[in-house]
């Protein structure tokens, strides 16, 4: 096995075990964990705790028990969240945070069946004001206080300022990454793509930072062969599970952009460096975060953004893999849909639903999609 | 030269063979669909219509839900292709396909060459589809067959408003239970029909002509409906239930000349 593949055969194993990943932090550590749900929360002050930040973003799960509690029309994120919940998956994390900019999540954070605390806050929705950055500030100075009472530890400012480096640069490796799996599609296939991005959510961020590194200077040395199938820009909450890449492998489709949620949605803003305090910084990501359905954006950008991105990555069409029942993000889909017809660029959408375990529709989608280009 | 095209659907399954590109020597139909005896039984019949063999097929091309298991084909494509390509060759001004199948609904726009522009599929759910028919067919006892004929004596559209197969089922059997007739009630079932299909063509945007495919197209009262609700003539397809088959024979017919 080649030394690239021995790294991605790292990160795939950790995105396949969450919680082996978690086991082995706190032997190494003796610190535990802290659930994140989505879409957007201050990570850096869980990982200036010292705790590993785990991403909390549904399983492949059969639902039953979380019929319970939710409606049939919750996405399957939360349906699956609900699922875990009720099985006690969450029970060993310290704290749950989590951050309501949609209403499922707002109801779910209401009712937690885990055992662990859980901690909520506000995304000021009137974005563009100065006073939503304050308003936020004093969101994550409760979140704050609350993981201190957690932890039993104070999280200082210089604790705070060098998880901000920490994620900034995972953040840009990340960015690199994405440029390197578009020119190696041979190598960086849709599935080890998402696995590398998925690792990120429970590995201690400058441990992965150091992998990618790795794999990035691994692959470049490595001569880019040209692509013969389709390149395409995906956008949407998440593409999962991996059966549905594996159609996109079987099809020839190069992901060679992405503005998932799960993905490059998190990599996409830095925290600024700047003079003022490291909580008033990391508020501003949310008021400076474009492209996003929960974020709010009057001027309807998130089009415009994914005709540029497949400008600028010479892709053949857009696939918005739409997440079930996911209200804010079918509220966008028309407004890009007729964005993408007067430009002329290709485009289908496709229903991602975590629970699925057949995937026929989406594979004659995806192959007619083919045919047509 | 002879080429073949093999629809293996959800609920039948379709065998054309093709002389030349041009001839139809073969287009059967058997009515099970893929993982049953359908797909061999429809090529044993294609064979036995036309006096051929499969040694004298140059190409074979499989489309529908079951293309990819079937071991004789030389090539997959998807059915949206098949049928535009089908379509296209039978009806050359089609610039929209209603295609109504077992288990699902399409709706394809097509530019001036026969090429697809657009398209758009139901998501996974029956309602709108020929397996919703066959459910209410059965909740009214009477056959498949005869449902286009009740729609023709329906004095009124009785009221079918929900989406879904089986709260629908609900529907008509309290329809039923009011005393409203089956033949109202049939009319109300192929205008739900109608408007799930429709909302799917009104996406892509519409541009005459719009020709119907798929087995529900042999049901005239959908097709009364769909042309009420899209205030537009419908033109149904030549034996509508082969032409996936015929676009799969046709594509394997540009595969056999390459």
């Amino acid at each position: 096995m080649s030394k690239y593949e021995t790294i991605l055969s790292q990160l795939k194993d950790v995105a396949a075990n969450p919680k082996k990943a978690m086991d082995d932090y706190k032997a190494e550590t003796g610190k535990g964990a802290i659930g994140i749900l989505p879409l957007y929360a201050p990570e850096e002050l869980v990982h200036a705790t010292g705790y590993l930040p785990m991403g909390i973003w549904g399983g492949q799960k059969t639902i039953t028990k979380a019929r319970t509690y939710l409606p049939a029309f919750a996405c399957s994120i939360m349906q699956q969240v609900m699922e875990l919940q009720c099985e006690g998956a969450y029970d060993e994390l310290a704290a749950v945070l989590i951050s309501v900019p949609c209403d499922t999540l707002k109801c779910l954070s209401q009712k937690w069946k885990g055992t662990s605390p859980v901690i909520v806050f506000t995304h000021p929705q009137n974005r563009g004001l100065e006073a939503a950055n304050k308003f936020l500030v004093e969101e994550y100075k409760i979140v704050k206080r609350k993981l201190e009472e957690i932890v039993g530890e104070p999280i200082t400012n210089a604790a705070i300022e060098a998880s901000i480096k920490v994620y900034n640069e995972n953040r840009a490796v990340m960015r690199e990454f994405v440029k390197v799996a578009a020119d190696y599609p041979q190598i960086i296939d849709p599935v080890a793509r998402h696995a590398v991005f998925k690792s990120r959510m429970f590995m201690e961020k400058s441990k992965h930072t150091a992998l990618v590194k790795e794999l990035i200077e691994e692959i470049k040395a490595m001569p880019v062969e040209p692509w013969t199938g389709k390149k395409v820009v995906v956008t949407g909450i998440l593409v999962e599970p991996n059966e549905l890449l594996d159609i996109f492998k079987e099809n020839g489709i190069a992901i060679v952009a992405d503005d998932l949620a799960q993905e490059s949605r998190q990599i996409r803003i830095d925290v600024l460096d700047g003079e003022e305090a490291p909580l008033y910084r990391l508020a501003k990501v949310w008021q400076r975060m474009y492209g996003c359905s929960v974020a709010t954006d009057t001027k309807k950008y998130r089009g415009k953004m994914l005709l540029d991105m497949v400008e600028q990555t010479g892709a053949d069409a857009i696939v918005v893999a739409m997440m079930k029942f996911c209200d804010p993000e079918e509220w966008d889909y028309p407004v890009m849909y007729r964005q993408f017809e007067e430009k002329g660029v290709k485009n289908i959408m496709i229903e991602v639903d975590q629970e699925a375990t057949a995937f026929e529709q989406v594979r004659t989608r995806l192959q007619s999609f083919v045919e047509m280009m | 030269m002879y080429t073949m095209g093999i629809d293996v659907g959800s609920a039948s399954s379709k065998v054309v063979i093709l002389e030349n590109g041009v001839n139809v020597v073969a287009a059967e139909v058997i009515q099970v669909g893929t993982g049953s005896s359908g797909p061999q039984r429809a090529l044993e019949k294609a064979f036995e219509v036309s006096g051929l063999k499969m040694e004298d097929m140059t190409k074979i091309v499989a489309t529908g839900y079951g293309r990819f298991a079937l071991k004789e084909a030389d090539k997959q494509v998807s059915e949206i292709s098949c049928h535009a390509k089908g379509i296209f060759f039978l009806v050359p001004e089609a610039r929209t396909i209603i295609d109504i199948g077992g288990q699902d609904a399409k709706a394809i726009r097509l530019d001036n060459k026969g090429f697809v522009k657009q398209f758009f599929m139901n998501d996974k759910c029956a309602a709108g589809t020929g397996r919703f028919l066959d459910v209410m067919a059965r909740v009214l006892e009477i056959t498949l067959d005869d449902m286009a004929e009740y729609d023709s004596r329906a004095t009124e559209i009785a009221s079918i408003s929900s989406t879904c197969t089986v709260f629908a089922e609900s529907e008509v059997i309290s329809q039923l239970s009011k005393g409203v007739s089956k033949e109202n009630i049939i009319a109300g079932v192929h205008q739900s029909v109608a408007s799930k299909a429709c909302g799917l063509a009104y996406r892509g945007g519409l541009e005459d002509a719009v020709v119907m495919t798929g087995g529900v197209a042999k049901n005239a009262g959908v097709v009364r409906a769909i042309s009420r609700e899209l205030n537009r003539e419908v033109i149904v397809a030549p034996n509508p239930q082969t032409t996936g088959a015929l676009g799969a024979a046709l594509f394997a017919y540009e595969e056999a000349k390459r």
